[in-house]
């Protein structure tokens, strides 16, 4: 498969001002240097925690948020074009979805005018066509016809949530960016919400980048997935292989912390100690070394940024200590390392799967 | 209604609990007959989505309901021996945060941002305790190092917003630990969290209880949250409680179709990939509970009787208590089980 | 004859008052958010009394020539029946000129209140032109054009006026119409700009530009909408304050200018008489403090009607 979406060291600073004038005295690191692809009909699954960068990479993906730095190329198509003939043409097939299915509706619209929207932003159609379109789209995602009528407050979560699919797939996308969208829903809804965006990739051959924290939601979503910490992708991996046998103790410690619905299964935890580092003042060297439990953890991952790199066959993590890598024992050395690369899986996880 | 019987030495007893609020659109009944004990030094889960009645239930308990809201007539609340509902307002206030204490989802908004959270929990010991101003201010930096705040004097210094989402919620829990109650209710306590910090507070309460040898009243939509804290579970749906086990039992013999449904909703960490299976529809509105069985025009199983009548809560098991009609018909589960069977195989 | 006039005008005011009602009926029951905010306000006792209030006295504004009872410029009977207090032939009294003071409130009210719309019309009209060019724009933009806000309102608006006044003299009502809107705008761009900066972060206009949305649509469909309700409220509020405003003027003798009667110029011709012609200031004081109430009353309403956090329902 090739890839439909390409991300090269993409970089999103937020300046930090101060004064009347605001003048820039720092900068949130918020995305910092991310590089990856995403294949025509897979689902890419982002996840971290809050803080780390993956709704700010989704929407700089988009231009929703001007990038930095980086390359970001569509089909073919440079993204971060300066055209904007070009970029009205790319949002047809790109579109997103939200986790709030309150504040992205305009309560002031009614559902059909909100559905019907990129209809005429496009001049896809017009008229009694697009009102059959808006009906015919609103039957796609579950909800009724006639709704088309009714403004956003008179619905639940799920339902909103589904009035947000709708609209984004009124353009007829084949890419879609799916930030949170289930994480404000209940249990039950959920299943619904996600069922419903399995359903429509299947139909319609769409391509998701899937953010979310809930590492259950998406282990069962995503084909791939890319793990974020302080605006670094720390590790990525086609599901099964992430979900059985991460490498990254990041990874581990988060697999690990996830709350498992089975008494019977009460596991051995990875406790990671103290909060995650502001990104206006992350830590040198590996984001993630101050909390790191990693047995051969030392001076030199204070030192050396990790690069991501293949660690097997589609795997990659960014850590000087988990062979392969390419940062050398000799530069290790130098940086101050005490500790030779070596392999970890740690118990908890080990007795997992 | 059957409700479960009490064994003795329950700590707290709730007893046909009804909350009502009356709103312009009418009654909701937001809390609905609840009926549970709470054993000393247990922890019980309640589990359900929102609207549900969950926080409600833990409000009343409190005597923490605001106009329209009203507890009714009728509904009892004892805890340790005596009727909480019964008792004047300000004794009332003597055990709110003395001897039942509670911590919420959003520390923010729980803390006050013009006082040092040092000076806020030892408020708490000058308030409930007399203890002199030195006293109150070091059982508050005792408190902090308990919660596992590192550097807890120069922490107890801090205003609520210098401190991270976890750390908050360490102090909210400081807070309410200050007077060593014998129950705790903690009402969504890590929802607002990341799950690597959600896993050092569920850790941490797990150790506070044994340390302080108080009971847990955990209210989650997390069923994975209740099946690592919990002993038992309380399962609730439109305003009554619908199942009722210990938490082995519950996971492995779900009896009622709503705890099912849920279970098989949710994605769970290292399973097989398949469709998710879903619950129809959503919750009713509190002000519209369906007549006979309220989850029937959601069930998978439904058929006229509780479309008719309304089911009472059934044993189905050791300590095992069910809001179904199926535990009187337990064949019509396998056969609706063969009949979506037949109708996913034809399709 | 003239008592049949005043109560046509009342029962046309109430009229008006009643076809409004079935028309916000009808749109209530059309749900969305503008029709459940009117339906809101129409449960609000003083709001709508406040509202029947100003409907007459528009009423009577559009109508000064028929509810007149005497021409308000001329002087009926210089020796006999100047400065006459209230009578059944003049129940406003007399001036010392020995104009009928009733038939200029009448006129007055024309004069006052169509000064003071306009001139609120005219400054929302800027303030929201220049707040949302300032909060959609942002950067550096913005942090300019506010600066230029922060040091218009440093100066008092009263003073303000008077330098032009002191500059021009007297003014048409025309001018006086432009100089009260292009000096009262200032703090609703303010506040639109403040709306418009949290509206632009909204997911709901992050959507819009994700579907491809020009920056002209985004401003009309998604911004503009949500910033309406804070300014028809300001609005509101602010038409009280341009008629104290005017009515100070005109008693100065810089704004609407004799013998053209507004509410202010008749209680200064009354002051300016040693003898104290009580029922020239208490009239049209009357109907200043009267006019001015029911607006804010009715701000207020509209304020608690139209409050987002009510539109939005969980």
């Amino acid at each position: 498969m090739s890839s439909l979406l390409s991300v090269r060291d993409l970089v999103k600073h937020f300046p930090i001002t101060r004064g009347v004038f605001g003048r820039p005295v720092g900068a949130v690191r918020a995305v910092d240097g991310i590089s990856f692809d995403v294949k025509q009909g897979e689902t890419l699954g982002l996840v971290g925690e809050s803080g780390c960068g993956k709704t700010t990479a989704g929407r700089a993906i988009l231009r929703l948020i001007e990038p930095t730095s980086g390359q970001v190329t569509f089909d073919g198509v440079d993204v971060l074009s300066r055209d904007p003939a070009r970029l009205r043409a790319l949002r047809r097939r790109m579109q997103i979805v939200f986790q709030d299915p309150f504040s992205s509706l305009n309560p002031r619209m009614t559902v059909g005018a909100i559905v019907r929207e990129g209809l005429i932003i496009h001049e896809l159609a017009e008229g009694a066509a697009a009102h059959a379109r808006v009906k015919q789209l609103l039957e796609e995602v579950g909800l009724r016809p006639e709704y088309a009528t009714r403004y956003p407050h008179e619905f639940s979560g799920g339902q909103r949530q589904r009035i947000g699919i709708a609209r984004a797939l009124a353009v007829e996308p084949s890419f879609i960016v799916c930030d949170e969208p289930v994480s404000a829903l209940d249990v039950s809804v959920q299943a619904q919400v996600i069922n419903l965006l399995q359903d429509l990739q299947r139909d319609r051959g769409l391509t998701y980048l899937f953010i979310a924290h809930d590492l259950s939601v998406v282990e069962h979503v995503a084909t791939r997935v890319a793990v974020m910490y302080l605006g670094h992708i720390v590790e990525l991996a086609g599901a099964e292989d992430l979900y059985a046998e991460p490498f990254m103790p990041y990874t581990q410690a988060l697999l690990s912390a996830v709350p498992i619905p089975d008494p019977q299964k009460r596991k051995q935890r990875i406790v990671l100690t103290g909060d995650v580092p502001s990104p206006a003042n992350p830590p040198p060297g590996c984001p993630f070394h101050p909390r790191c439990h990693h047995p051969a953890k030392d001076a030199a991952c204070a030192r050396i940024t990790p690069p991501l790199e293949t660690k097997a066959d589609g795997h990659l993590a960014a850590c000087i200590k988990q062979p392969p890598t390419r940062i050398t024992w000799e530069e290790q050395l130098a940086a101050g390392a005490t500790h030779r690369p070596e392999r970890y899986v740690p118990l908890a996880l080990a007795a997992r799967s | 209604m059957t409700a479960p019987d009490s064994r003795p030495p329950a700590l707290l007893t709730v007893r046909d609990l009804r909350t009502y609020f009356r709103t312009d659109a009418g009654v909701a009944r937001a809390v609905d007959g609840v009926s549970f004990d709470v054993m000393p030094r247990e922890t019980i889960g309640i589990v359900g989505e929102s609207g549900c009645g969950k926080s409600v239930t833990s409000l009343s308990i409190m005597r923490l309901i605001r106009p329209p809201g009203t507890i009714e007539a009728g509904s009892r609340v004892e805890f340790e021996g005596r009727d909480l509902l019964a008792l004047p307002e300000p004794e009332m206030r003597k055990i709110r945060g003395n001897r039942i204490a509670m911590i919420f989802q959003e520390p923010m908004t729980s803390l006050n941002p013009v006082f040092t959270v040092g000076e806020q929990i030892a408020e708490v010991a000058r308030v409930h305790a007399n203890a002199s101003r030195k006293d109150a201010w070091d059982r508050a930096v005792e408190m902090l190092q308990l919660t596992g705040i590192p550097a807890p004097a120069q922490r107890a210094t801090e205003y609520p917003h210098q401190l991270s989402g976890g750390m908050r919620q360490r102090v909210m829990i400081a807070m309410a630990l200050v007077m060593d109650p014998a129950l705790l209710i903690a009402d969504e306590p890590t929802t607002a969290l990341d799950v690597t910090i959600q896993a050092q507070i569920l850790e941490l309460l797990q150790q506070l209880q044994e340390r302080f040898a108080m009971s847990i009243i955990l209210i989650t939509h997390d069923l994975g949250v209740i099946a690592e804290m919990a002993q038992r579970v309380l399962v609730m749906y439109a305003g009554e409680i619908v199942e009722q086990a210990s938490v082995g039992e519950l996971f492995a013999r779900p009896h009622h179709p709503y705890t099912e449904g849920l279970l098989a909703a949710m994605p769970t960490l290292g399973e097989a990939r398949s469709r998710l299976a879903v619950i129809p529809g959503t919750v009713p509105p509190p002000t519209r509970w369906p007549a006979g069985c309220r989850f029937h025009d959601r069930c998978r199983y439904a058929w006229e009787r509780p479309e008719r009548d309304h089911p009472p809560l059934f044993e189905v098991g050791p300590a095992h208590w069910s809001r179904c009609f199926l535990a009187e018909e337990p064949q019509r589960r396998t056969q609706a089980k063969d009949a979506s069977a037949i109708a996913g195989g034809s399709a | 004859m003239m008592l049949v006039r005043w109560a046509l005008a009342i029962a046309l005011s109430a009229a008006v008052a009643a076809a409004v009602g079935r028309l916000w009926a009808r749109m209530g029951a059309g749900g969305g958010p503008w029709g459940t905010a009117l339906a809101r306000l129409r449960r609000d006792r003083g709001g709508m009394v406040a509202l029947h209030f100003l409907l007459f006295v528009a009423t009577v504004a559009l109508f000064a020539r028929w509810l007149a009872p005497f021409d308000p410029n001329v002087q009926l009977d210089i020796i006999n029946l100047a400065s006459r207090p209230p009578s059944v032939a003049h129940p406003f009294g007399t001036d010392i000129y020995s104009r009928d003071v009733l038939s200029r409130v009448v006129h007055g009210t024309r004069i006052s209140l169509s000064v003071a719309c306009l001139a609120i019309l005219l400054s929302i009209t800027v303030g929201t032109a220049y707040g949302t060019s300032a909060g959609y724009l942002g950067g550096r933009a913005d942090a300019v054009m506010m600066r230029v806000i922060d040091a218009l309102l440093s100066i008092p608006r009263i003073l303000m006026l008077l330098a032009i006044f002191a500059l021009w003299g007297r003014v048409s009502l025309g001018a006086l119409v432009l100089i009260l809107g292009l000096t009262g705008w200032f703090a609703t761009s303010r506040l639109v700009r403040a709306q418009v900066l949290s509206l632009k972060t909204e997911e709901m206009v992050v959507a819009a530009r994700a579907l491809g949305a020009r920056h002209r649509r985004i401003v009309w469909r998604h911004i503009l909408p949500g910033v309406t309700s804070t300014v028809v409220v300001a609005a509101t509020l602010g038409i009280g304050n341009v008629i104290i405003l005017e009515a100070g003027l005109s008693f100065l003798g810089v704004g609407v200018q004799p013998p053209t009667a507004s509410w202010g110029n008749i209680i200064s011709d009354g002051a300016s008489n040693v003898a104290g012609l009580w029922w020239m200031s208490l009239f049209p004081g009357l109907a200043i403090v009267l006019t001015v109430m029911a607006f804010n009353i009715i701000g207020d309403a509209l304020r608690d009607a139209l409050d987002p956090r009510e539109i939005q329902p969980a």
